[in-house]
């Protein structure tokens, strides 16, 4: 009998034992909110895609420095430039460079696709949210992924759309690339549904800035339009910025014609100006990458001293009379520190390891009026175009010795001389490659000399040869897949120069 | 009252519950009693152990007291690193794992060795269970194998007081040769010079113009400093144990208290322990007994503050003085740290706290002394077992046992002003970090065993078992700098908080397990050996589809020397075969991941906060299997006085883990945790342990142990990369990941020498005609082309053209050699006289592997402005120059591409260690009234028999078992030499 019962015990123990099993091993982490219990409120959705902008004040702006910069001839290595860096201004590109790797733009992207994948089910849950604020939610992430997607087109040229979430191993696959063409659709699919739905303003000055608004999908559809050579659309889109009255110049002097001496401050050193449209937002608690990149010693670029002496020039016979864009505002003359970014202020104090948070600019007003300069050239509205360029020019107090006067009538000739202003205006903001590329592929690489003549005369004297016959090839204008994609994706094809 | 019966006949122990003795045992294993490593200058448990057991290899991180050590039990059948084994200490998994967000300031590696501070002497025997049948019964964290550490208990009798003394001496051979400050001066500029053409700017590099005038560099760079001399010291280390055992009929107990101090070969290392332990045992009655067991760990560890000090010192320029001169010439005591030098500028530390650049100016003898890396571990951990005796005599026993791991880590680190001599006011000076990290772990096992009596020749014993675990860590960091002194070294003095390399993080995690097991083992007339035994477990770190998991096992043993027909065979005493099939299985290192996480941003973007999805929620993540076949025999012959042992086995591990699987990052991700693949471990291995003679006076024992592993790809995943190595960067080798092929081999160049003139640098064809260009212009020989297109040049590495079409590039790589042993083993032979005095010596050895010589690699590159081995004296300079040694060139050239240069066979023979013991004979000790008393003198690592010129041949494979990887030699001194001498007193 005792024996029974204690088999018995011992039988009741094991059940009681397998079934409280399971409940036992179900663990949950306690330093991090899981998907089953998020995306429940608005304000879920609010901090998902605040966590999209806070992605981009990682390493990204250093990325897009490089990718927008070293191939043009605006900056110039340093004894503490990686060997990497150099071989990519020698022209010595392969797939092995890690600065090709576009991990940093895809993650951005992803975070993206996971706001546009789940934020929708919150109107579920959460019935304070209207369709209206989840649409203007998701308008900043259409808008966002269009702006990095638009990045990687330029950069790569085809690369693999992927417009889902990537959530769980279940949801890995091969894509295969899409072609330009597909890429080009699928922002302006982005940018469409942003322009429809996003806010025009967030009721707060710094927001407008650091977030999107209908503005700031305007401002990339404008570069879009243009980089596709749709003169038409990209007009309509300046216009629609310009026509908002939300922005406008900082003017370079002041009306009694004496240099606005905060002119640095405002647009460059704080930021968020009246003329900023989007602006990456670093700050004291999240610097950039600039300061051990661009600012310390260990440095690994400088402005090109043919910036100072052939882009801005000085005037030899006051020195006061500068161009309020060049030196101690986008560069210091003396030892070519881009100032942009390393500036404290314009009269040559350096920003610090702790205060090295000079915003991103993505996009400022006069970016718009030049891309507007730009497609008008390119419908033969050249005087249109250089009347634009002048308004640019005056606000900066250009040198005369930069003016040109171009034949309204010859569209190169005024696009030329966009680029000119093009290079003062944004040096060092990432874009002059893009616009290099821009400007000599346009109509079946008609003006492609224009691209050779910038490149070879940056290289080094023992490149240049090799450089010249390397990007007389125009599917050498675009970088290489990296390598750990190739292997990590069998569908993928290499870019066909690096092949 | 009952008896306990002991047996005359060892048991041998697979940690569960059953016990089965060694000669019916039906598993792989082997054993490593207490007295054949106590004479050993090991602090741990895991030194000790190095090459003893056949089919376990014990591999070093570092020399420093207190370093980790990587256990592998045959080889490793894990391309994952952590291939460590599951330690089980009486019974009762041992934590071997710290919580992966635990800062230890260094390597993690470390940790390790804190967590296997069990004191040598404590330990009454060790046993490696190498098959997976034996393995299965741990189920899910066996896979790496077992190891099984029984420590001593009390016996009956009088009380017995043992007194142990280790004392040694440990000396860090010298360096290879190192070029003086005057030579380095020489070859600096040169170096440059051939670069780029342009001499050597000394207005701007002030540390090479050896100008009078300009005192301050003068007296500063105009030295002969030793740098690896003044940061290298004398090591020592004492330790002491007592321990008492007795008891009686009712109670036992043994109890002992260690004290290891510690004092490694680099300044600023050392290593304080203190060990108590205290086993239990107490009969209530025939049918319940107790056992208590408390064992209490204090552990004081100092290390570098960096752990490449030594490798900084390796690199400085010699002409570099140590301490600063004033501009009178007159020697300071303060370190000279200067902001750059042609060596680089301070680059700052980099979120581990480490210095970061190779190129670092960093003082490594200021940073050796004043920098602090402090590691506290306070484990206690007391043990509980109830024994209830269900049907008497011991035919159904159940034991509750319960086991309370308390483990707490601390790793404090100081980096005063003085280490790095920067300005005050940055993130480098006075940086204070504490990292704290607690664990507490319960496990629990309840076993019932059952053990009929059956008729004669029928045997059998039968248990179930249900064991559960649970561990939680947390852990809290925090790192402050800018300390108003240096003599505030602690975080909590008001120091500045505010800056994106400080930080305040905590973490904390949850795992849990829990198993049950049925096994039972049958015997037939001691000849018919039968055990079977199934474990069901289930883990909170899988998602709920993959949550548990079986593992069956099955393994015999034909007992052939029992049947009748061997009667006949006089000198056999025992000859049996055994067999054995088993799975065991592997979990995930990682808490949670089959959930999709959402993380806020450490920062804010305009005030706001964000959250990011920081992984990938693993669905699919399912049990690692290790499925393993083992045979094996034993053989016993001429009174046991020669006995072998032999075992083959093929582990096949399914759905490996790997967890840096690659996926496109257009994913958002770059890596992640899956199961890639198939992969067999497989190997044999022989042990065999005589006694050739045996006479009244003289005893000669000779051991040997000899054994082979081999690794090879079934299957793996299309994700993992095919190729490693870009053989067109300098000392760079090309693996290539082959289906069915051993790992472990590289390709590269030939290297033929060095091109003497301009003539030499022509390209020319197979039959040594010049090649003529299109043009009939002369080509010259060229690196890589088109994408590279360099031309050498005299001076530069010559290496063979094996295509002979000019052109040195992907097509002139061939096969160089392969890193993995043919065998390894060791061997010992003993000699004792008269039962008191004992000579014994420890040899092992690896046979028919190639070695990467990378000390040679890095030492004549002449590439960067560190410092070289003398070898480079005999650099090419001047066209004409016949020379095995090509000339230096700064950050340019191909002169030291992964080439059979550097590759040399390194089988070796080394004698790990030497004993003479005598013991007091009784007759002696009873006159003083002492029941044991020996003394014994050990003398480590004497002597290495190899053709390798490099420093350390013995370079296993430790740590991440990549199968891209190969086997580099980077070790700047060979082994530490140590002396120990060792007292045991008992009374």
């Amino acid at each position: 009998m005792i024996q029974k019962i204690k088999y018995l015990t011992l039988l009741a123990f094991t059940v009681m034992l397998t079934t409280s099993c399971n409940k036992w091993l179900e663990l949950k982490p306690e330093d991090g909110i899981i998907r089953q219990n998020f995306w429940k409120t608005k304000e879920d959705v609010k901090s998902a895609v605040i966590g999209c902008y806070s992605s981009l004040l990682g390493p990204m702006a250093q990325t897009l420095f490089i990718w927008g910069e070293i191939r043009g001839d605006m900056v110039s290595s340093t004894i503490t430039s990686t060997s990497e860096q150099i071989d990519i201004m020698n022209g010595n590109i392969t797939s092995s460079n890690t600065i090709t790797k576009w991990g940093t733009i895809y993650q951005t992207i992803n975070y993206c696709n996971t706001v546009i994948d789940f934020a929708p089910q919150v109107l579920v849950t959460d019935k304070t949210l209207t369709e209206v604020d989840l649409n203007a939610y998701l308008a900043e992430a259409h808008a966002l992924r269009g702006l990095m997607y638009f990045y990687l087109l330029r950069t790569f040229g085809e690369v693999p759309l992927q417009i889902k979430s990537t959530s769980s191993d279940n949801q890995l696959e091969q894509l295969a690339k899409s072609s330009q063409e597909d890429v080009y659709n699928q922002i302006i699919k982005d940018l469409t549904f942003a322009e429809a739905n996003a806010v025009t303003t967030y009721n707060n000055h710094d927001y407008d800035k650091g977030r999107i608004t209908r503005y700031t999908v305007n401002a990339i559809q404008a570069d879009v339009y243009l980089w596709m050579e749709k003169y038409a659309e990209c007009i309509d889109a300046c216009t629609k910025v310009i026509g908002s009255g939300q922005f406008g110049l900082i003017a370079g002097k002041n009306p009694d014609g004496i240099v606005n001496s905060q002119w640095f401050n405002t647009v460059f050193y704080n930021g968020n100006s009246n003329e900023s449209i989007f602006e990456f937002q670093f700050d004291s608690q999240q610097v950039n990458p600039f300061f051990s990149f661009l600012i310390n010693t260990t440095k690994q670029f400088v402005g090109s001293s043919f910036v100072m002496d052939e882009m801005y020039t000085v005037d030899p016979l006051d020195d006061t009379n500068k161009d309020i864009r060049g030196d101690l505002s986008s560069i210091r003359g003396s030892d070519g520190l881009i100032w942009k970014f390393a500036g404290a202020n314009n009269t040559g104090s350096v920003r610090t390891a702790t205060s090295s948070y000079a915003h991103w600019f993505v996009y400022r007003y006069s970016d718009i009026l030049l891309m507007k300069a730009e497609a008008l050239a390119w419908t033969g509205k050249g005087q249109e175009a250089l009347d634009l360029v002048k308004v640019i020019r005056n606000r900066a107090n250009a040198l005369p010795a930069t003016e040109k006067a171009p034949d309204p009538i010859s569209s190169v000739d005024v696009s030329d001389y966009i680029m000119e202003e093009r290079a003062r205006e944004f040096a060092f903001e990432g874009k002059r490659w893009y616009d290099i590329l821009r400007n000599s592929k346009r109509n079946k690489y008609a003006h492609i000399q224009f691209l050779i003549d910038i490149v070879t005369k940056s290289a080094p004297s023992n490149r240049q040869q090799y450089i010249l016959n390397k990007y007389k090839d125009i599917r050498s204008h675009y970088l290489p897949i990296n390598l750990y994609e190739l292997q990590t994706d069998k569908n993928l094809v290499q870019n066909p120069f690096y092949q | 009252m009952a008896e306990f019966v002991i047996t005359s006949r060892a048991p041998t122990n697979n940690g569960t519950g059953l016990n089965v003795e060694a000669r019916s045992s039906t598993i792989a294993t082997s054993t490593l009693e207490a007295k054949e490593i106590q004479e050993v200058g090991a602090s741990s448990i895991d030194q000790a152990l190095s090459g003893r057991l056949s089919g376990v290899d014990v591999g070093t991180t570092t020399g420093d007291p207190g370093a980790g050590m990587s256990i592998r039990i045959h080889g490793t059948a894990s391309i994952n690193g952590s291939a460590n084994p599951l330690i089980v200490v009486d019974g009762m998994p041992y934590e071997t794992q710290i919580p992966s967000d635990f800062n230890f300031g260094t390597a993690d590696e470390q940790g390790y060795a804190q967590l296997l501070n069990i004191a040598p002497t404590d330990i009454k025997d060790i046993t490696v269970l190498k098959d997976a049948a034996s393995t299965a019964v741990w189920g899910s964290r066996a896979a790496n194998g077992v190891l099984i550490i029984n420590t001593k208990r009390g016996s009956i009798g009088k009380p017995t007081i043992t007194y142990n003394l280790k004392a040694s001496l440990s000396r860090q051979p010298s360096a290879i040769p190192l070029l003086n400050g005057d030579q380095y001066s020489t070859l600096i500029p040169e170096m440059k010079m051939n670069a780029d053409g342009l001499p050597l700017d000394i207005t701007a590099n002030k540390e090479f113009a050896y100008d009078p005038n300009d005192p301050l560099n003068y007296y500063n760079y105009s030295r002969n400093s030793d740098w690896i001399g003044a940061i290298t010291q004398l090591g020592y280390s004492m330790d002491h144990n007592v321990s008492m055992q007795g008891g009686g009929e009712k109670a036992r107990y043994y109890a002992s208290v260690g004290y290891l101090n510690q004092k490694g070969t680099t300044v600023g290392t050392g290593l304080d322990r203190i060990t108590a332990k205290i086993n239990l045992d107490y009969n209530v009655s025939d049918r319940i007994r107790f056992k208590t067991d408390i064992t209490y760990t204090h552990v004081a560890n100092d290390f570098n503050y960096t752990g490449s000090v030594r490798s900084v010192a390796y690199n400085k320029m010699p002409n570099m003085s140590i301490y600063r001169y004033d501009e009178y010439g007159n020697l300071t005591p303060n370190y000279f740290s200067p902001a750059q030098n042609i060596q680089g500028s301070y680059l700052g530390l980099d979120s581990k706290g480490n210095i970061t650049g190779t190129n670092n100016t960093v003082n490594p003898v200021a940073m050796a002394n004043v920098g602090i890396n402090h590691q506290l571990g306070e484990r206690i951990t007391p043990k509980f077992q109830l024994q209830y005796s269900l049907i008497p005599n011991s035919v159904l026993t159940a034991t509750f046992d319960v086991q309370f791991d308390i483990n707490n880590s601390k790793t404090q680190t100081f980096l005063p002003q003085l280490a790095t001599g920067r300005p005050t006011n940055e993130v480098s000076v006075n940086r204070a970090t504490d990292s704290d990290g607690d664990a507490l772990n319960i496990q629990t096992k309840a076993n019932l065993i059952f053990i009929p009596k059956l008729k004669e020749g029928h045997a059998f014993q039968a248990l179930l078992s249900f064991q559960s675990n649970d561990t939680r860590n947390i852990s809290h960091n925090v790192a402050t700098t800018n300390t108003a002194s240096d003599i505030l070294q602690d975080p909590s003095n008001p120091s500045r908080t505010q800056n994106s390399d400080l930080k305040l993080t905590s973490g904390s995690s949850q795992y849990r397990s829990m198993g049950a097991l049925i096994s039972g083992q049958y015997g037939y007339l001691d000849r018919y050996l039968i055990n079977v035994g199934l474990r069901a477990d289930g883990n909170s770190r899988f998602g709920p589809s993959n949550r548990y998991g079986l593992f069956p096992s099955i393994s015999t043993r034909w007992r052939v020397s029992g049947e009748p027909f061997m009667k006949n065979v006089k000198f056999l005493d025992e000859l049996s075969f055994r067999a054995s099939y088993g799975h065991s299985g592997n979990v995930p290192g990682k808490d949670y991941t089959f959930y999709n996480y959402y993380s806020p941003y450490n920062y804010s973007y305009l005030g706001m906060s964000g959250v990011y999805p920081s992984n990938m929620e693993l669905s699919n993540l399912k049990w690692e299997t290790l499925i393993g076949k083992n045979i094996g025999f034993n053989l016993g012959i001429f009174k046991n006085r020669v006995r072998m042992d032999a075992e083959a086995y093929l582990n096949t591990t399914r759905d490996m883990f790997y967890d840096k699987l690659q996926v496109p990052t257009f994913t958002g991700f770059g890596t992640v945790s899956m199961n890639v693949g198939t992969m067999d471990n497989s190997g044999w291995e022989i042990s065999l342990n005589t006694i050739p003679l045996k006479t009244k006076n003289w005893t000669v024992g000779f051991d040997f142990n000899i054994s082979k592993n081999i690794n090879t790809l079934r299957s793996i995943s299309e994700f993992y990369p095919s190729t490693k190595g870009n053989i067109t960067t300098n000392g760079v080798y090309q693996t290539y990941l082959q289906i069915g092929n051993p790992f472990g081999s590289y390709y590269g160049f030939k290297y033929t020498g060095v091109y003497k003139d301009a003539d030499a640098t022509i390209a020319r064809d197979a039959a040594g005609n010049q090649i003529i260009g299109p043009n009939g212009q002369i080509i010259q020989m060229r690196f890589n082309y088109p994408a590279t297109d360099y031309q050498f040049k005299p001076g530069d590495a010559m290496y063979e053209d094996i295509n002979h079409d000019g052109n040195i590039d992907y097509k002139d790589v061939v096969y160089l050699g392969n890193g993995i042993p043919k065998f390894t083993g060791g061997f010992g032979p003993s000699i004792t006289f008269k039962n008191n005095l004992k000579l014994s010596a420890f040899f092992n050895y690896r046979w028919g592997y190639q070695l990467i010589n990378g000390t040679k690699m890095s030492t004549t590159n002449m590439y960067s402005f560190n410092n070289q081995s003398t070898a480079v004296l005999s650099r090419w300079r001047n066209p004409g120059d016949v020379t095995d040694m090509p000339r230096a060139l700064y950050r340019s050239g191909y002169n030291w591409l992964g080439s059979d240069r550097y590759v040399e066979d390194a089988s070796f023979v080394r004698l790990r260690s030497v004993t003479l013991r005598y013991n007091f004979t009784p007759e002696f000790l009873k006159k003083i009234n002492m029941k044991t008393a020996s003394f014994y003198i050990t003398a480590e690592n004497l002597f290495t028999w190899t053709k390798y010129t490099g420093q350390d041949p013995d370079v296993s494979s430790r740590g991440d078992n990549d199968p891209l990887s190969y086997n580099v030699d980077n070790s700047m001194t060979p082994p530490g030499k140590t002396v120990l001498i060792g007292i045991t007193v008992g009374f």
